[in-house]
């Protein structure tokens, strides 16, 4: 196992100097210039250029990743090219903290209910509760979650006045307030997300039903709810578990239009507002931040994978 | 009847305690060159006092002034402000060009002097303001009391040091095209403590409203202040202190027990940044904020005909300019073609559409309606017929193709649209390339390959531009038409225009503004380089428990003497 998790482990850091190394490449299309982007149309030239010069950024881009690498190894993410004065860890810090209380709460209520309602469907395939179950899941997957977003702000914030509009709470609110104020964008997610999680868990139950390890247990004698709980649920999941995995990263750092709709101040608007102003510096931490949640959720979710498959435990240690 | 005694005393004043800049104001106002309310406006920029202004009322057979005390407000509470878009920056005052920035700031500066929604000057941070006689010198008396948040005293050393920063090309100011040519640092000089002269590069009668909220980005600051300092806290004069600030997400200000204009009503101003209409508008409805800096007809529809929201409207000079290149030998370059590219467009139903009918009708001039100087000539209509003739004059009959650069500000989109549709009437196919603000203001502005470096909205064949809201129209003669400006986008040059417009910025009675404001407009009818459709209001909008605001067409907040209901 340990082999198994170093292994990982290295694969990880590799895909993360990729990632750096591209983004870096990348963000050098963007259009326009950092300094005209700080300044504004009507700086005079001189004082643009002087900006460059003092960003560093009229330096080779390969000079330019080298110096951001080496002041990265002693763990300075630098200062925000827009907000100077500002460090980058000061702007991504409580936007990734916000991020994280989404997901949070959004994973809570989901993966709970996609697991459930697609078991259930799973075990009533066929029947008209499998119907409404995966019907209904692919409608809400199908609209686009701008559209959840507006319609439940509209009805639950505007007409009926039940919960607040925007996501961020007041500064200092407590533990409830802040879920209160987060409600809303939490359910524009279990909305999209449900559908895709609960056909996963639904078709993983259907093939661990049809296997003939139930089937022997079911001959065995055991009653339905055991074999559900000992037999099927551990093989059904297994798919369900990848698959929420690779949600995390939409969660923490794709949620651009929610954030927007919501006026949450999370990291994907973060990044979105520093690729738009060509702030290098937020969007190379925001994106590497983003790339390493990412790794870390799918180095769980393959754990877990792991230890719920004992095939996949013991070809890792042969 | 107008009291000999009173008209006595009238004329002395006349004699002793004004200037000929106000002597002539006075005259023209006796002369019915301008009716009462532009000769208030006009007053205020020439500092005459209320009891000057009331003596001349009295004397000319005009009703007096109305001062009446402001009706009685509750106190407490915190308004709830949302800003879209967020500052772009930080909160430098010589360095805001976005409303984001301006708007924030202005919660805890001021100016000088500040201008109110019609455009009158009121004494803030100077008490009075003269010129001398022709108008290339003008002395400013400071309020005695005054204290930044910090404690510290404000005295002329700070007006100075504040007005020399923005004059600074180093010193990243965005206030330099408004002092182009007005004003320069040897200018800027301290009389004695409470008193400060700005001795200007060339008369100019309009200087008080470059010292006033208008240039937004004149907040008095102390002369010790550095890049950084005003997010702290405690570098402003205004009724409410910065207590915190967090790029992109908010701001918060507290009541500034020790300001000099007493007690402001409100306890306090929370501000939250919008990066979304939809956003904004929602917690305006839902009840989570009480008043957003500014709308747009085109993105914020739900809050317009709601019984819930109030509308502050401001009239001004903000607009769009759909610019022409004139020197590229191709189909722009003949004056008939862009006349006849003006004449395809329906202004009344571009304003309904654009804005609901919120906005006054420009005519190809940036001679705003809002300003006094204006004249108003027959306005420009859609004549397709004229437009037809004046293509085959100029050998288009059978039209030409042509690329419209512009970008995704507003309801820009849509106006390019609209401009497509309508010039296909005359033959002429238009491709639109719309790009972000961000790439449409990229590269470089100056030096080759024409002066104007190669940015896209300064050398694209046609291009339309925003341009925020001035009151003036000084900067835009400078800057957009005069040949080599620095924004003169269709590069036009005529030498006669050049001529009229320095004429025009010299001028100090209204009579002459008029004068040579005509002659400008005739001018730039005849040669269209620009099409200025519409000057359209600056909206805010709040909930009905906001009372005593009003919104400007600058964009700057002004909430000390607004309360809650």
């Amino acid at each position: 196992m340990s082999r198994f998790l170093l292994k990982r482990i290295g694969l990880a850091l590799v895909t993360l100097v990729l990632l750096s190394m591209l983004v870096f490449a990348i963000a050098q299309l963007l259009p326009g210039d950092v300094g005209r982007n700080v300044l504004g149309p009507f700086a005079t030239q001189q004082s643009v250029d002087q900006l460059n010069h003092q960003l560093g950024v009229d330096r080779p881009v390969y000079d330019q990743y080298a110096t951001w690498v080496d002041h990265l190894s002693h763990g300075d993410l630098g200062e925000s090219f827009q907000y100077q004065g500002s460090s980058v860890w000061s702007l991504l810090g409580p936007a990734l903290v916000n991020s994280l209380k989404l997901a949070a709460l959004a994973f809570v209520l989901v993966v709970p209910l996609a697991i459930v309602g697609g078991v259930f469907a799973g075990l009533r395939e066929g029947r008209i509760s499998d119907r409404v179950i995966t019907v209904t899941g692919l409608s809400l997957t199908a609209v686009p979650e701008f559209v959840t977003a507006i319609v439940l702000i509209v009805i639950f914030g505007v007409a009926l006045k039940w919960l607040p509009v925007t996501a961020q709470a007041p500064a200092g609110s407590g533990f409830f307030t802040q879920v209160e104020h987060l409600l809303l964008p939490a359910f524009a997610l279990v909305m999209v997300l449900f559908g895709y999680i609960a056909r996963m868990a639904r078709a993983g139950t259907i093939e661990a039903l049809d296997s003939d390890y139930t089937r022997t247990a079911s001959l065995k004698g055991l009653s339905q709810q055991t074999v559900v709980r000992k037999h099927v649920l551990r093989n059904a999941l297994l798919p369900t578990i990848a698959v929420v995995a690779t949600q995390t990263g939409y969660l923490i750092g794709g949620l651009v239009v929610i954030e927007k709709v919501f006026n949450y101040p999370g990291i994907g608007q973060r990044i979105y507002t520093a690729a738009t102003n060509k702030d290098f510096a937020v969007l190379e931490a925001g994106l590497l931040i983003v790339g390493v949640v990412y790794l870390v959720a799918t180095l769980l979710a393959d754990i877990l994978y792991s230890a719920l498959n004992p095939r996949i435990r013991h070809a890792t240690t042969e | 009847m107008v009291d000999r005694e009173q008209r006595r005393r009238f004329e002395e004043y006349r004699k002793n305690d004004i200037g000929p800049a106000e002597n002539t104001l006075l005259d023209e106002f006796a002369a019915g060159d301008m009716d009462r309310g532009e000769f208030l406006k006009r007053a205020s920029l020439f500092g005459l006092s209320a009891a000057g202004v009331s003596a001349a009322l009295g004397a000319f057979g005009h009703a007096p002034a109305a001062w009446g005390a402001r009706e009685a407000v509750k106190a407490g509470g915190r308004l709830r402000i949302g800003i879209l878009p967020p500052p772009v920056k930080g909160l430098d005052p010589w360095t805001y060009l976005d409303l984001g920035g301006l708007g924030t700031g202005s919660i805890a500066g001021e100016f000088l002097t500040r201008a109110t929604r019609t455009l009158k000057l009121i004494p803030e941070i100077a008490l009075s303001w003269k010129p001398n006689a022709n108008a290339t010198v003008w002395t400013y008396k400071l309020r005695p009391g005054v204290k930044f948040q910090n404690g510290q005293p404000l005295t002329a050393d700070d007006v100075v040091a504040t007005y020399k920063r923005l004059v600074d090309p180093n010193s990243g100011s965005q206030a330099l095209s408004a002092f182009k040519g007005v004003l320069s640092s040897g200018g800027i000089q301290k009389v004695d403590s409470e008193t400060v002269a700005f001795h200007l590069d060339a008369p100019t009668a309009s200087f008080p409203y470059l010292t006033s909220s208008t240039t937004y980005q004149a907040i008095i600051l102390p002369a010790n202040v550095q890049a950084g300092d005003f997010q702290k806290g405690g570098n402003a004069t205004g009724a409410f202190k910065l207590t915190s600030y967090t790029p992109g997400v908010g701001a918060k200000f507290d009541r500034f027990t020790g300001w000099w204009g007493g007690h402001a009503p409100l306890d306090g101003i929370d501000v939250t940044f919008y990066t979304a209409a939809a956003a904004i508008d929602a917690a305006l409805l839902g009840g989570q904020i009480d008043l957003i800096n500014q709308i747009q007809v085109a993105s914020d529809r739900p809050l317009l005909n709601n019984s819930n929201v109030q509308l502050f409207p401001a009239k001004g000079s903000t607009h769009r300019e759909i610019c022409m290149r004139v020197d590229m030998h191709n189909a722009l370059s003949h004056w008939q073609v862009r006349q006849a590219i003006a004449l395809t467009l329906d202004r009344p139903a571009i304003v309904k559409t654009l804005f609901k009918g919120l906005s006054d009708l420009g005519n190809d001039n940036p001679w705003a309606p809002a300003f006094p100087s204006t004249v108003k000539l027959p306005q420009r209509h859609k004549d397709l017929r004229t437009a037809r003739q004046l293509m085959a004059a100029a050998g288009y009959h059978k039209g030409f193709s042509i690329q419209l650069t512009t970008e995704q500000t507003g309801e820009i989109p849509q106006l390019a649209q609209i401009l497509q549709r309508s010039v296909k009437a005359i033959g002429i196919k238009m491709s639109l390339q719309i790009l972000t603000a961000t790439a449409y203001f990229a590269g470089t502005q100056s030096g080759p390959p024409s002066g104007w470096g190669n940015t896209p909205w300064l050398n694209a064949p046609m291009n339309i531009t925003d341009w925020g809201g001035r009151a003036v129209p000084d900067v835009f003669l400078t800057s957009a038409f005069e040949t080599k400006g620095i924004w003169n986008a269709p590069h036009y040059s005529n030498k006669a225009f050049d001529k009229i417009a320095k004429s025009y910025l010299g001028a100090i009675s209204l009579k002459d503004q008029r004068k040579y404001a005509r002659q400008g407009e005739l001018i730039l009818l005849h040669d269209t380089p620009t099409i200025i459709p519409y000057f359209y209001y600056y909206l805010g909008a709040g909930s009905k428990s906001v009372k005593g605001y009003q919104a400007n067409a600058q964009g700057t907040i002004f909430v000390s003497h607004t309360s809650l209901a």
